[in-house]
């Protein structure tokens, strides 16, 4: 096989070999906004996360804390559904502290998913367990990256998670108690699914409703992001539903034993909906 | 599981719980997924009806001034396809016509999201094309042995190309203009020469992986750039689609499968640098 697919590359205008030149997109679109004070953290994804959970130690301490998710049933996250409301900023202020308030509740999510053995241990999937740590990392970024966008409008940096997604966080982590590490697995992963279309929908949406150029690129740069951690989701979860998690691996050889179904299960539509999105305002800063 | 360690057993016994489930999201994709898109669509057209004015983009001039750069190589498709998949678009064979066309490509009297809508139906027809003619290859027996998952992603990934070409083609004609039948020429050439060096299925894989990047990327780009409401809509409900087959596909090849650089590394923000 001599394909070259990088020839294709050739008409095109800039090198996709950084990290740095891929980031530039939307650390671009953000300059022209605001002084971004964490850009350095946007290149390094520990440093990232740090920053990012300097704004919510306070928030998710007890969280961190639980050793499992069922201890954290209706304790952690519901204490801040007092603090969110409907603000009185611009419109997309608030589009934006929503956005940050649902990546602060993913990013709780998956780490509170990584202190459970079956996700975050060396016994757990390699690929489940990469990509709940990538994804929460990513997640910090997304959340850092509305923050910023929301400060240079001139408002306030949303450091909470969404109101209202916060009680089907809750709900689910309180059934995984007790659960054997297969159901933990699935249950989390559903879990996750919801969250991730939930995000996907949600900036789907807002890329038509935010005002500024900017501010649309920034969605637009990571709904696809949040469509694709759903992709994966849909897959491992009907791996798991068929009871083939020695599928969910990147060892070679594994595509040739996939069951046809899983070439398709992560795409199901071929228009992205949006009747699960959040409301603009729902995360909004009181 | 460990990567380095191949204990893939196969799949035993449950595929037809996977296929029920592909069958219900189907289901599900026609009884809401089609309707929204149609819906969209049909809200796009009429935005673009009222708009006072066309925006004029100043992002590349590639929308208008690319068929000049690639006339000299604007031969197109000339690889057979299966009927069965040639769904969206009648993919033209060389003639002086589609030359021409393509030396002109957008089409004249097409500016701002209409000429957008034309370039992306000409990536969806571009896509369409390789799909339908992997598909085709691969039935010919001409790339080894095709995993079922792989062929299931390749019909499915052709008919949400397909949808794709028939949602910006319906924009165009409502607005009283030819629909945009041919490949993206500035891609096609190159395509078909990858296409011909083509022997096995990851080749396949990877000249898809490259075509839904660019696709993707484009209409990232374009979410920014697009006036109307409607159409950053349409734009927006399709990108995602794209980056998941673009997750599947670096699944199928053993990578991370999410967004990431040619190294490998991953990103958290899509890049816009493969946009046409």
């Amino acid at each position: 096989m001599n394909v070259d697919p990088r020839a294709l590359n050739e008409l095109l205008e800039e090198s996709q070999d950084l990290q740095a030149d891929a980031l530039r997109p939307t650390r671009d679109a953000l300059d022209e906004l605001v002084d971004v004070n964490c850009s350095g953290a946007e290149t390094d994804a520990h440093e990232n996360l740090a920053f990012h959970e300097g704004h919510r130690r306070g928030v998710f301490t007890s969280l961190a804390s639980a050793p499992l998710l069922a201890a954290a049933g209706g304790l952690t996250l519901v204490g801040a559904l007092a603090s969110s409301a409907a603000a009185a900023s611009s419109q997309d202020i608030q589009i934006l502290q929503t956005a940050a308030s649902i990546e602060n509740l993913a990013v709780a999510t998956y780490k509170t998913a990584l202190t459970l053995p079956y996700i975050g241990s060396s016994s757990a999937n390699a690929v489940v367990n990469k990509f709940a740590r990538v994804t929460m990392n990513q997640h910090a970024q997304h959340a850092d990256a509305f923050n910023a966008a929301a400060r240079a409008l001139g408002g306030k940096i949303q450091t909470k998670p969404d109101p209202a997604f916060v009680p089907v966080v809750n709900k689910a982590v309180a059934s995984l108690s007790g659960a054997s590490a297969a159901q933990g697995t699935l249950g989390v992963v559903g879990l996750a699914l919801e969250l991730e279309n939930i995000a996907a929908e949600t900036y789907v949406k807002d890329t038509v409703l935010v005002r500024s150029s900017t501010n649309k690129a920034l969605f637009a740069s990571i709904m696809g992001v949040e469509a694709q951690h759903v992709a994966v989701l849909l897959a491992v979860q009907a791996l798991l539903n068929a009871g083939a998690p020695q599928l969910i691996s990147l060892a070679p050889g594994t595509a040739a034993s996939l069951p046809a179904a899983a070439g398709s299960v992560g795409f199901p539509n071929a228009f992205y909906k949006t009747n699960s999105a959040a409301p603009a305002t729902q995360g909004a800063v009181k | 599981m460990n990567k380095n360690k191949n204990k893939n057993t196969g799949f035993n016994g449950t595929e037809s719980e996977l296929v029920a489930m592909t069958r219900d999201l189907d289901e599900l994709h026609h009884d809401v997924g089609m309707p929204a898109m149609w819906e969209g669509v049909s809200s796009m057209i009429d935005n673009l009806r009222d708009a006072p004015a066309v925006r004029s983009t100043n992002r590349r001039t590639f929308l208008m001034g690319v068929g000049g750069a690639v006339a000299g190589s604007a031969a197109l498709l000339s690889v057979g396809l299966n009927p069965l998949h040639a769904g969206a678009a009648t993919i033209q064979k060389p003639s002086p016509k589609s030359v021409l066309r393509s030396a002109a490509f957008p089409p004249a009297g097409l500016k701002g999201d209409l000429a957008v809508a034309a370039v992306a139906a000409s990536l969806e027809n571009l896509a369409v094309y390789a799909y339908s003619a992997g598909l085709s290859a691969a039935t010919a027996g001409k790339l080894g042995t095709v995993p079922p998952a792989v062929a299931t992603f390749a019909t499915t990934a052709l008919a949400q190309h397909t949808q794709h070409a028939q949602a910006w083609n319906a924009v165009l004609a409502a607005n009283g203009k030819a629909k945009v039948t041919e490949v993206n020429p500035t891609l096609a050439p190159t395509v078909n020469a990858d296409f011909a060096k083509v022997t096995n299925v990851t080749g396949l894989a990877n000249l898809a992986l490259t075509l839904e990047t660019i696709a993707a990327e484009t209409y990232q780009a374009e979410t920014a750039m697009l006036s109307s409401a409607a159409a950053i809509g349409l734009s927006s409900s399709i990108q995602p689609v794209e980056m998941q087959h673009i997750a599947i596909l670096y699944y199928v090849l053993g990578e991370y499968p999410g967004a990431q650089t040619t190294g490998g590394a991953t990103l958290a923000f899509s890049p816009i640098n493969q946009a046409v």
